[in-house]
C-alpha cells in the first residue's frame, strides 16, 4: 500500500513540474476549459437553447465529436495489437502511450455526451439498480457499457503496467495478458456499438446501412493512428523518449491501409445511394451537392474528401511516407478529413431532410464551438498529464526508491530497468 | 384571505437577498401586488436554479443549506430523487402528483390538477384521419398547443402536429421531351420532376390567404402511437413507454434528454425543450395528467399522447374537436361500434411508413 | 388584501395579454357563432384563435345544446339518448320572419307553390343572385326541393313533411345518402364530446359546416368554404424564409 501511495505522490510530483512551454500549454488548455465551464453553466441554467440545435437537427457538434472520438479511443488497439499479438518490439516499448490516449479519448467522449444531454443531472437514472438500464434494447445503454468498460480496461491495464515499471517488479502475465487481449476485442466493440447506435435507426435512411460499423472502424484506424503518429513525432522531438522509426512506420502503414479502405467504402456508399438516387439518398445528396438551396456542408464534404485523398497519396508513396515531415502533413490531413467526414458530415445530413421531408440547416453557435473546444481541451489536458507521467516512468525518471530497510530487497530490484519480456 | 398573504409575505422576507434576472432583487416598498407577483417569479427562478444546480453538487448544496427549511427546496429535491413513474407504487404516484399540483398551483397562480387515471380495461385508443377532407387550416396544431401546455412564443415554439402541403401535380405537353437526353427524353421524361400527390417533400410553412388552395392536398402528421414504437426501444432509461391502452407516453421527470427517441422516430413526432417552456400563466391549461400535458421542464422530450388527460376521462382529443371538416376521428379499436373501427372496416385505410415495422394506431383514410 | 390585489393584477394582465375576439365561429365563418365567457373558475367556454377567430378548444362541449331527436332511419346505429346538437334556428337571422311575415302558406297571395325554377323577389338576393341558376344541384333542384313551400321556416323531407332547421340532416340525406350514412356512423362530419360509442356527443349538423346555398368554391369544389389558415409553425433556428420549400422537388436530375 505504501508503494502505491508513493507511486501516486511521485507521479503527481513529476507531472506538475515542467518547462515554461509545458506551463504555457497547460495555461492555454485551462483558458479553453474556462470556456467549457461557462458553456456548461449556461447549459445547466437555461438548457440547450444557446446551441444551434433544433427539433429538426437535434444532434450536432457534441454528438459528432463523440462519434469521432470513440474512434480515436478505439485506435489505441493499433498499437496494442501489433505490440502484443505480433510482438512488434518498437511498439511494445510505447504501447502504454496508446492506452493513455484511449483513456483521454474516452473521457472526452463522456464529456461530449454530458454536453449533449438535456438533463445530465439525471444521469443516475441510467445506473442499474437505483435507475433503469434498458439492456438489451437500447443501443445507447450498450454504448455506455462498452465505453465504461473500455475506460476501466485501459486505466487498469495502463496503470498496472506503469506501476510495475515504477516498482521494477515483473508483470504478472496471467493477469496482464488476458487484460490486453480483452481490451483488443473491446476496442473493436466500442466503435462497432457506436456505429450500431446510428445505423439501427431506419428512420434515418442515410445511416441505415450495414457498412457503417466497418466504415467506422476503418476511419477510426486511420484517424486514430494518425493522431498517435503526430504524438510520437512530438514526443520524439520534445522529450528524451526515443520512439523507433519502426513503430511510426508500422502505424503509417496501418493508416494507409485503413484510409484506403475508408475511401473505398465512401465511394461504395456514394455509388450505391446516388445511382438510383431514391428519397433515401436525399441526405447524402444534400451533403455532397446541397439541396433546396442549402449548401453549407458541401465545401466541408469536398474538403474532407480532398484531404483524405491527398493524405492517402502521400501515405501510399513509400518515399513520401518515410519523410516524416510529409508524413506529419498526411496525418494532419487524414485526421481532420475524417473528423469532418465522420462528425458533421455523417451526423448532420442524417437529419436533413427530417423523416417527414423538411429541409433545413444546422448552424453551430459560438457557445457550442466554445464548449466543443473546451471538451477537447480537457481531453488534451488529461492526455498531456498521462503522457508526461507515462514517459517519465518509461524513461526511468519516476521509479521506486526504497526508504525503509524492510523494503530494500524488493526495491533494489526495482531500480534496475524492468525487463521488456512482456 | 389574510393567512395566505401572510405566508407569502414570509417568503418574501426569507428571500430578501435573492435576486432574479427578470425583475432584479425583491425589496420592500413595492406595491403589494407587484411584490407578490415578483415573489412568485423569484420562486420560480429559485426552483429552476435548484433543479439546475443539483447537477453541480457544490453550488446545489450551498443553495440547499441556505434554504434548508424551505418546502420548495424539498419539493425540488423530492422531484429530483423520485423514481420512474411506471414503477412507483400507487401511493408514491399519488404523492408525486400531489407534489406537482402544489408546485404548478404556486407557479401558475391557479388551481392545477395533475391526474393519474390509469388505462381503462378493454380500451385500445386509435385514430383515423381523412386525408381527402383535410383542408390544411392548422386548427388542430393550434388547439393542441392550447390543450397541451406546449411552449409558445418567439424563443421556443413547439407544435406536436405538422401539416404538410403537397401538390396535385403539374404535367405539360411542353415538357414532354425535356428530360434526358434533352430533346428525346428516352431515359428520363420531362415531366419526371413534377411532384404529385403525397410525397415526402411537402411544404411545412405554407401561408396562403385561404385554404384549401387549388391543386393542393394536405397531410397532417403527429405521433402515430405505434404498437411497436422504435422510440421506446432506443430509450436508455425506459422513460418513454407504451401504455396499456395504447398511447406512448413519457415520464418527463425521468427523461435524461439524450434525444435518441427523436432520432429513432420515423414520423418526426417528438420535440425537445431546448429551454424551460414559455407558457403564459393565463394560457396554461390547469387540467393535466402526469403522463400528458402537465408543464414540462427544460431538457426533456415531449410528444402527442392522444390527449391522455382528456381521453382517459372519456373526452375526445383536442385536435379531433378542433378540426372544422371532421377529418379527425378517434375511438376504441376494440369496440366494433367506435368511429375508428367502422372506418377501418368500411374505408380504405393506410398507415404511414409501415415498412418501418412500427404498426401505428394512426390510420389515414379517404372516402 | 394583498391576495386580492394580486388576483386583480392577474386578471387585468390576463385580459390584456389574452385579448381575443370575444365572438368566435365554431366551424366556418358565418355559421355557429359563439360568445366567449367564463363558465367556471379558470374555465372559458371556448378558446379561440387570436388570428382567425375560429374556436380551437371547448371548455364545455355541450354548452347550449339540445337533444338531436330521432333520425328517420329505423336501424340507424347511434346512441340516440346521448346525441345532442346546437339549435340552428336562432342562428339564421331572418328565419322567424320568413315563415310569419312573407310565406305563411297564405301570403304572398297568388305566388305559386310549385317547384318550377323562377326568379325570386329581391329579398333573396343575398342567398341567390339568379334563382334560375342555383349552384347547388346545377339546375337539377330548386329552392322548394329543400325548403317547405308552405312553412318557409322549415325544411322538407321526402313526404313533404316539414323538417326543423336544427335537423337539416334529415333533408340533406334525401340525396346525399352515402354521406348521410357515414355521418350517422360518425365517419363523416364533426362531433365533439365523449369518444366512446356510448358517450354523449355534440353532433355538428350539415349546415354548420357546409353552406347549402354555395356548395361550389371555384376550382376547389371541396364543399368547404375558404378558411383562413392558422399561422405557420416557427421556422427552425437560423432559417429566415421558407423559400427553400418551393424549389426543385424530387430526387434531383437523372
Amino acid at each position: 500500500m505504501d508503494k502505491l501511495k508513493k507511486f501516486a505522490v511521485d507521479y503527481v510530483t513529476y507531472v506538475v513540474k515542467g518547462s515554461p512551454v509545458f506551463y504555457a500549454w497547460i495555461a492555454f488548455l485551462c483558458l479553453l476549459i474556462l470556456g467549457l465551464l461557462y458553456g456548461t453553466f449556461l447549459h445547466a441554467t437555461d438548457g440547450l437553447r444557446y446551441t444551434g440545435l433544433t427539433d429538426q437537427v437535434h444532434d450536432g457538434l457534441y454528438l459528432a465529436n463523440f462519434v469521432f472520438l470513440v474512434g480515436v479511443a478505439a485506435a489505441a488497439v493499433t498499437i496494442v495489437f501489433p505490440a502484443y499479438v505480433y510482438h512488434h518490439q518498437a511498439l511494445h516499448k510505447v504501447a502504454v502511450l496508446g492506452e493513455m490516449l484511449a483513456i483521454a479519448a474516452v473521457v472526452m467522449c463522456m464529456l461530449f455526451i454530458v454536453s449533449h444531454m438535456g438533463r445530465p443531472d439525471r444521469l443516475w437514472h441510467m445506473l442499474p439498480i437505483i435507475g433503469i438500464y434498458n439492456i438489451p434494447h437500447s443501443m445507447l445503454a450498450w454504448d455506455t457499457l462498452v465505453l465504461l468498460g473500455y475506460l476501466i480496461l485501459n486505466f487498469v491495464g495502463g496503470f498496472y503496467y506503469l506501476y510495475k515499471k515504477y516498482t521494477g517488479e515483473p508483470l504478472n502475465n496471467k493477469f496482464y495478458l488476458p487484460l490486453i487481449y480483452v481490451s483488443i476485442v473491446w476496442a473493436l466493440s466500442i466503435h462497432t456499438v457506436t456505429a450500431f447506435l446510428l445505423n439501427t435507426l431506419p428512420a434515418r435512411p442515410m445511416w441505415h446501412h450495414s457498412m457503417m460499423p466497418i466504415r467506422f472502424i476503418s476511419t477510426a484506424f486511420s484517424a486514430g493512428p494518425a493522431l498517435i503518429i503526430l504524438i510520437f513525432l512530438i514526443v520524439r522531438t520534445r522529450t528524451r523518449l526515443w520512439i523507433d522509426n519502426a513503430a511510426i512506420d508500422l502505424l503509417a502503414t496501418i493508416v494507409t491501409y485503413c484510409l484506403g479502405l475508408a475511401l473505398f467504402l465512401t465511394l461504395s456508399e456514394v455509388v450505391t445511394s446516388l445511382y438510383a438516387n431514391t428519397e433515401h439518398a436525399h441526405g447524402l445528396y444534400y451533403l455532397m451537392f446541397g439541396k433546396h438551396g442549402f449548401t453549407d456542408l458541401v465545401p466541408w464534404f469536398w474538403g474532407s474528401v480532398a484531404a483524405n485523398i491527398v493524405a492517402f497519396v502521400i501515405l501510399l508513396t513509400p518515399h513520401w511516407r518515410k519523410n516524416y515531415r510529409l508524413l506529419a502533413l498526411a496525418c494532419v490531413l487524414a485526421f481532420s478529413g475524417i473528423w469532418v467526414e465522420k462528425g458533421m458530415g455523417l451526423l448532420v445530413p442524417g437529419f436533413i431532410p427530417t423523416p417527414i421531408g423538411e429541409f433545413t440547416q444546422y448552424f453551430p453557435t459560438t457557445l457550442e464551438i466554445l464548449v466543443t473546444l473546451g471538451n477537447w481541451a480537457v481531453g488534451f489536458f488529461i492526455l498531456t498529464v498521462l503522457l508526461k507521467g507515462a514517459i517519465g516512468i518509461l524513461l526511468g525518471d519516476i521509479r521506486y526508491v526504497a526508504t525503509t530497510p524492510e523494503m530494500a530487497t524488493s526495491a533494489s530490484a526495482g531500480v534496475v530497468t524492468a525487463p521488456e519480456s512482456v | 384571505m389574510a393567512a395566505p398573504g401572510q405566508v407569502r409575505r414570509k417568503h418574501v422576507t426569507n428571500k430578501e437577498k435573492i435576486c432574479n434576472p427578470e425583475g432584479g432583487c425583491t425589496c420592500a416598498g413595492q406595491a403589494p401586488g407587484a411584490a407578490a407577483a415578483e415573489n412568485i417569479s423569484s420562486r420560480r427562478n429559485f426552483l429552476k436554479s435548484t433543479s439546475m444546480l443539483s447537477l453541480n453538487s457544490l453550488l446545489g448544496t450551498a443553495a440547499l443549506m441556505t434554504m434548508s427549511d424551505d418546502a420548495q427546496a424539498n419539493t425540488a429535491w423530492a422531484e429530483w430523487f423520485q423514481g420512474n413513474y411506471r414503477l412507483m407504487s400507487d401511493e408514491e404516484k399519488a404523492r408525486a402528483r400531489a407534489r406537482l399540483e402544489r408546485r404548478y398551483t404556486r407557479e401558475y397562480g391557479k388551481a392545477v390538477t395533475v391526474d393519474g387515471t390509469p388505462p381503462q380495461e378493454g380500451v385500445l385508443m386509435g385514430y383515423a384521419l381523412n386525408i381527402k377532407k383535410c383542408i390544411g387550416c392548422r386548427r388542430c396544431a393550434k388547439a393542441c398547443v392550447e390543450e397541451n401546455n406546449t411552449s409558445r412564443g418567439k424563443d421556443q415554439e413547439i407544435e406536436w402536429i405538422r401539416v404538410l402541403k403537397m401538390e396535385k401535380g403539374e404535367f405539360s405537353q411542353e415538357k414532354m421531351n425535356q428530360g434526358y437526353p434533352e430533346g428525346l427524353g428516352i431515359q428520363v421524361g420531362g415531366n419526371a420532376y413534377s411532384p404529385a400527390g403525397v410525397v415526402m417533400e411537402g411544404e411545412h410553412y405554407y401561408q396562403p390567404k385561404a385554404v384549401p388552395e387549388k391543386d393542393s392536398v394536405y397531410m397532417p402528421i403527429a405521433c402515430m402511437q405505434c404498437e411497436k414504437p422504435p422510440c421506446v426501444k432506443v430509450c436508455p432509461v425506459r422513460t418513454t413507454y407504451r401504455e396499456a391502452d395504447g398511447p406512448v407516453v413519457i415520464d418527463y421527470n425521468w427523461c435524461i434528454g439524450c434525444r435518441m427517441c427523436m432520432s429513432a422516430c420515423p414520423y418526426w413526432a417528438r420535440r425537445f425543450n431546448w429551454s424551460d417552456p414559455n407558457l403564459p400563466k393565463e394560457a396554461m391549461n390547469p387540467v393535466t395528467h402526469y403522463l400528458g400535458n402537465r408543464p414540462r421542464m427544460k431538457g426533456v422530450v415531449e410528444k402527442c399522447t392522444f390527449c391522455i388527460q382528456r381521453t382517459r376521462k372519456g373526452r375526445y382529443p383536442a385536435c379531433v374537436e378542433a378540426c372544422p371538416v371532421g377529418a379527425r376521428k378517434f375511438g376504441n379499436l376494440l369496440d366494433p361500434n367506435s368511429e375508428v373501427s367502422r372506418i377501418i372496416a368500411r374505408k380504405h385505410v393506410f398507415r404511414l411508413k409501415v415498412e418501418q415495422n412500427t404498426f401505428p394506431k394512426f390510420f389515414y383514410f379517404m372516402d | 388584501m394583498k391576495t386580492t390585489a394580486f388576483l386583480l393584477l392577474c386578471c387585468v394582465s390576463a385580459s390584456s395579454v389574452w385579448a381575443e375576439p370575444s365572438k368566435c365561429f365554431e366551424s366556418r365563418k358565418g355559421a355557429s357563432e359563439v360568445k366567449q365567457r367564463m363558465i367556471g373558475e379558470n374555465l372559458p367556454n371556448v378558446k379561440c384563435s387570436p388570428k382567425t377567430g375560429a374556436v380551437l378548444w371547448w371548455g364545455d362541449p355541450f354548452d347550449g345544446t339540445v337533444p338531436m331527436g330521432d333520425m328517420p332511419i329505423a336501424d340507424a346505429d347511434y346512441n340516440r339518448g346521448k346525441a345532442v346538437v346546437k339549435p340552428r334556428s336562432d342562428k339564421v337571422g331572418l328565419l322567424p320572419l320568413c315563415g310569419e311575415t312573407c310565406h305563411t302558406g297564405v301570403l304572398p297571395s297568388g305566388f305559386p307553390v310549385n317547384k318550377n325554377p323562377r326568379q325570386l323577389a329581391l329579398m333573396h338576393e343575398a342567398i341567390a343572385l339568379d334563382a334560375t341558376k342555383l349552384p347547388h344541384g346545377r339546375g337539377a333542384i330548386w329552392c322548394l326541393d329543400c325548403h317547405h313551400p308552405k312553412e318557409r321556416n322549415k325544411l322538407i323531407d321526402h313526404r313533404d313533411n316539414p323538417v326543423s332547421f336544427d335537423q337539416p340532416q334529415i333533408m340533406c340525406g334525401k340525396c346525399h345518402g352515402e354521406v348521410y350514412r357515414d355521418w350517422r356512423d360518425g365517419i363523416h362530419g364533426k362531433r365533439i364530446g365523449e369518444w366512446a360509442s356510448t358517450g354523449t356527443k355534440r353532433w355538428f349538423v350539415c349546415t354548420e359546416c357546409h353552406n347549402p346555398h354555395n356548395v361550389q368554391h371555384g376550382e376547389r369544389n371541396r364543399g368547404i368554404a375558404d378558411h383562413q389558415p392558422e399561422p405557420a409553425p416557427a421556422l427552425p433556428k437560423g432559417i429566415k424564409t421558407a423559400d427553400h420549400e418551393r424549389r426543385q422537388h424530387g430526387a434531383g436530375r437523372h
